[in-house]
C-alpha cells in the first residue's frame, strides 16, 4: 500500500459539508413524519406495525426527497430515498433482535437464580415450582461435549492453518476451498453423519462423544480460516529472522510465530466455540438428554443446554416455558461472554 | 487478508524441511490438512452407504414423490425440497436488502466508532444459537407475524401465491421465512461489510468529487465493483438458510404437501422434517432419513461451492 504513505494531506470532502438552511430541511423532515404518523394512527387507530409501513414509510421518503429537492434539487431526491431505505431496513431487523433480546431477558430472568445455575433437574417435572432444581447438569454436560470438540479442532484447526501459511503445498488451494465450503454443513447433517460413521458401524456407543465430534466437524472449518488468517498476520520478517538464526522450521513457528500470533489463536478458540455451543440439531440426535449431572462423556447420556432447553419446550406448562426462557437466556449470555472475551483479546492485533 | 498471499510464498528461500523436528511438525501439518480436504468426501460415502437401502427401494420417487409413510415404507420427500427452496428464497427477499442496506450504513454512513460496534453486534448475532431464535419464534414472533399474514391476506389475497384456505396463519412458510432472513442476515452482512468495505475508497472519493450523488456512486461504483462478492455473500446465507434446523422446525407446520402459498398454515423444510422425524423412525425410516441429509447436504455443498468461487474470484480481483 504505497498510497498510504504518500498521504500526508487528508482529502478534502466538499460534499460533505452542510449549510445551516440544510441542517434545518434536514431536521424537519426526519420529525415531521414521526409526528405526522403519531397523529394519524392516533386517529385512525392503526395498529404499530400497520402505521409504520403504510403511513410513516411513505411519509418520510416523500418527507426526505422534498428536503433533497429543495436543498439539492433534484440529484438529491434519490440520495434521499437511499438513506430512508437504508435506515428503514436497518431499524426492521434491529426492531426483531430487539425484540428477541428483551423477551429473553424479561422471560428467562425469572428463571435463573444462584441456585439454578449448580443445581440439576432430576427430581424437576414441568409443574416443580422454580425454586427447586437447575441448569448445573447441562452446564457440564455442555461444557464436557463443547471442551472435547475444542480440544480436538484447535490443534487439528491450527496445523491446518500451518500447512496453509508455512508449507509451498500444491494442494493448499483445494484444502482451502473444501475446508471452506464445509463451512455451510448444516448441523443436521453433521449430526447424521456422525450416527451413520460411528454409531451404525458400532464404532462407540450412544454416548456424548458422538456429539462432541458432530461439534467437532461443525467448528473445525471456522478455526482453520481463522487462524491461517491470524497466522498470516505475523509480519514475514520475523519467520526470516527465525530462520535466519538457524532455528529450524518448527522452533520457528512454536518459538515465535505462534506466540505472536498468540492473542489472534486465543480469539480463533473462543469465536469458534460461541458458534457451536448453541448447536442443537447434532445434540438432539446423537446424545439422549438427561436431567442428572453425567461427567462421563463415554458412556451414557448427557444434558447440555440447547438440549435442556428444548426437552423443556417439550411441556406446554407455564413453568415449563420459564425454565426453557431461562435455558436460552443463560445461553445467550454464555454465548456473549465467549464473544466478549474473543474481542477483548483480539485487540492487540498487528 | 488476500493482498498478503503472494508474498507469502517462501520460495527464494528454498527452505527445506530438515531434522525430525519439522518433519514431525510438516507430517502433522500435512495429516491435519488432508484430513480436512477429505472430510467432504467422507460425509459423502458414509452417509450414502448408509441411506443406499432406501435409494435403492425407493427409486427416484424418493425425490420427486410427495408421500412420507413409515409404516408402509413409503419415504419421498419433494414437498419438503420444494418448502426448503421457497423458505430459504422468502429468507432472502427480507435479508438480502437489509444486509446490504447494513453493510452500506456501516462503511458508508456511519461514524467510525458507531461502524466498529455495529460490526462487533454483526459478528456476535452470527453466533446466535438456532434454539434462541426458535423459542423466541415460537412463543414471540410467531402468533405477531401470524397477524402481519392475516393483514396481506385481507388487502392482497387475490394474487396467486398470497392465498389461504385454512383461515389459521401460524405455521407458514411466511413465518419461516422471516426466521430464516434472521438466521441468514449476519453472515450476508458480514461478507458484504468486507466486499463493500474493500471497495477502493479513493474510487468512491473520486465519484463524488466528480459531482455523483450518493445514489450514483452506490449504484455505479460500489455495486459494479462488488457485485460478484455480494452475489457470493447471499448464497452462503442461502446455504445458512438451506440447512437451519431448529429454528425452522418451531415456526413451520411440516405437512408432506407441496404448497406455494406462502401465507398458508404448512409447509415443508428438509432439515426440520429430519429433526422431527428422527426420534419416531423405524430402522428403514432412519436410513431414508438419512437419505434426506445426504440431498440436503450436496444441495447446501453446490450453493456454498458457488458461493466459495464468487467471493474467492473477487478476492482475486482486488489482490491484483
Amino acid at each position: 500500500m504505497t498510497t498510504e504513505t504518500l498521504r500526508l494531506v487528508t482529502p478534502e470532502t466538499p460534499w460533505r459539508v452542510r449549510s445551516k438552511s440544510q441542517l434545518v430541511y434536514i431536521f424537519i423532515a426526519s420529525t415531521l413524519p414521526a409526528a405526522l404518523t403519531f397523529l394519524i394512527a392516533d386517529q385512525m387507530k392503526l395498529a404499530g406495525l400497520i402505521a409504520l409501513t403504510i403511513v410513516f414509510l411513505p411519509l418520510q421518503l416523500l418527507a426526505a426527497s422534498l428536503a433533497a429537492l429543495i436543498t439539492v434539487g433534484k440529484r438529491g431526491i434519490l440520495d434521499a430515498i437511499l438513506t430512508v431505505s437504508v435506515l428503514f431496513l436497518m431499524l426492521t431487523m434491529g426492531f426483531l433482535l430487539g425484540s428477541v433480546a428483551l423477551s429473553l431477558v424479561q422471560k428467562g430472568f425469572k428463571a435463573l437464580s444462584f441456585h439454578a445455575i449448580y443445581q440439576n433437574s432430576f427430581y424437576v417435572t414441568s409443574v416443580t415450582s422454580l425454586e427447586y432444581g437447575g441448569l448445573g447438569h447441562a452446564l457440564v454436560g455442555t461444557l464436557v461435549i463443547v471442551g472435547i470438540a475444542v480440544i480436538f479442532a484447535v490443534p487439528i484447526g491450527i496445523a491446518v492453518g500451518v500447512f496453509l501459511t508455512e508449507t509451498q503445498s500444491r494442494m493448499r488451494g483445494s484444502v482451502r476451498f473444501l475446508s471452506q465450503a464445509m463451512t455451510g454443513l448444516p448441523s443436521i447433517v453433521s449430526g447424521l453423519f456422525v450416527f451413520a460413521f460411528l454409531y451404525l458401524t458400532g464404532w462407540v456407543q450412544r454416548s456424548a462423544i458422538l456429539g462432541s465430534v458432530a461439534l467437532f466437524l461443525l467448528m473445525l472449518p471456522t478455526i482453520i480460516r481463522l487462524s491461517e488468517e491470524v497466522l498470516k498476520l505475523v509480519p514475514q520478517e520475523l519467520r526470516y529472522a527465525a530462520l535466519a538464526l538457524g532455528a529450524p522450521r518448527h522452533k520457528a513457528f512454536f518459538q515465535v510465530i505462534f506466540p505472536a500470533a498468540r492473542s489472534g489463536i486465543i480469539t480463533t478458540c473462543l469465536l469458534g466455540t460461541a458458534r457451536v455451543i448453541g448447536e442443537t440439531a447434532p445434540l438432539i440426535v446423537l446424545v439422549t438428554y438427561l436431567p442428572s449431572t453425567n461427567f462421563n462423556p463415554l458412556s451414557g447420556d448427557m444434558a447440555s443446554m440447547p438440549t435442556y432447553i428444548y426437552s423443556w419446550l417439550k411441556f406446554s406448562t407455564d413453568l415449563a416455558n420459564q425454565r426453557a426462557w431461562g435455558g436460552a437466556l443463560a445461553l445467550m449470555i454464555l454465548v456473549g461472554v465467549l464473544f466478549t472475551l474473543a474481542r477483548f483479546f483480539g485487540r492487540k492485533r498487528f | 487478508m488476500a493482498k498478503s498471499q503472494e508474498s507469502f510464498d517462501l520460495v527464494d528461500l528454498k527452505l527445506k524441511v530438515s531434522g525430525r523436528g519439522d518433519r514431525l511438525f510438516f507430517g502433522f501439518s500435512s495429516v491435519a490438512a488432508y484430513f480436512a480436504f477429505s472430510l467432504v468426501f467422507l460425509i459423502v460415502i458414509f452417509l450414502g452407504n448408509a441411506s443406499f437401502s432406501t435409494f435403492k427401494t425407493q427409486g427416484l420417487a424418493f425425490f420427486t414423490g410427495s408421500t412420507w409413510d413409515d409404516a408402509a415404507g413409503v419415504y419421498q420427500i419433494f414437498p419438503m425440497l420444494v418448502g426448503s427452496v421457497l423458505c430459504s428464497i422468502l429468507g432472502l427477499l427480507i435479508s438480502a436488502p437489509i444486509s446490504i442496506a447494513i453493510a452500506y450504513f456501516i462503511e458508508f454512513m456511519a461514524p467510525p466508532r458507531l461502524a466498529k460496534a455495529l460490526t462487533n453486534i454483526v459478528d456476535l448475532l452470527a453466533a446466535l444459537p438456532s434454539i434462541v431464535i426458535a423459542i423466541w419464534g415460537a412463543f414471540v414472533f410467531a402468533p405477531v407475524a401470524a397477524q402481519w399474514a392475516q393483514i396481506i391476506n385481507n388487502k392482497l389475497g387475490f394474487i396467486p401465491g398470497l392465498q389461504n384456505t385454512s383461515g389459521t396463519f401460524v405455521g407458514s412458510p411466511f413465518i419461516a421465512g422471516w426466521i430464516l432472513a434472521i438466521m441468514m442476515t449476519p453472515i450476508i452482512t458480514s461478507v458484504c461489510r468486507e466486499i463493500i468495505g474493500s471497495v477502493d475508497k479513493d474510487l468512491v472519493s473520486a465519484a463524488l468529487a466528480l459531482g455523483g450523488t450518493r445514489f450514483s456512486t452506490m449504484r455505479r461504483v460500489v455495486i459494479p465493483t462488488a457485485r460478484g462478492g455480494i452475489t457470493g455473500g447471499i448464497l452462503l446465507g442461502l446455504g445458512r438458510g438451506l440447512g437451519e434446523t431448529i429454528a425452522v422446525l418451531y415456526v413451520l407446520n411440516l405437512v408432506f404437501i407441496v404448497n406455494f402459498n406462502i401465507l398458508e398454515n404448512y409447509g415443508g423444510s428438509v432439515a426440520p422434517m429430519i429433526a422431527a422425524y428422527y426420534g419416531e423412525s423405524s430402522e428403514v425410516g432412519v436410513s431414508a432419513l438419512l437419505a434426506a441429509g445426504v440431498a440436503l447436504f450436496l444441495i447446501t455443498l453446490f450453493v456454498n461451492l458457488i458461493a466459495q468461487i464468487f467471493v474467492g474470484r473477487y478476492e482475486k480481483k482486488m489482490a491484483s
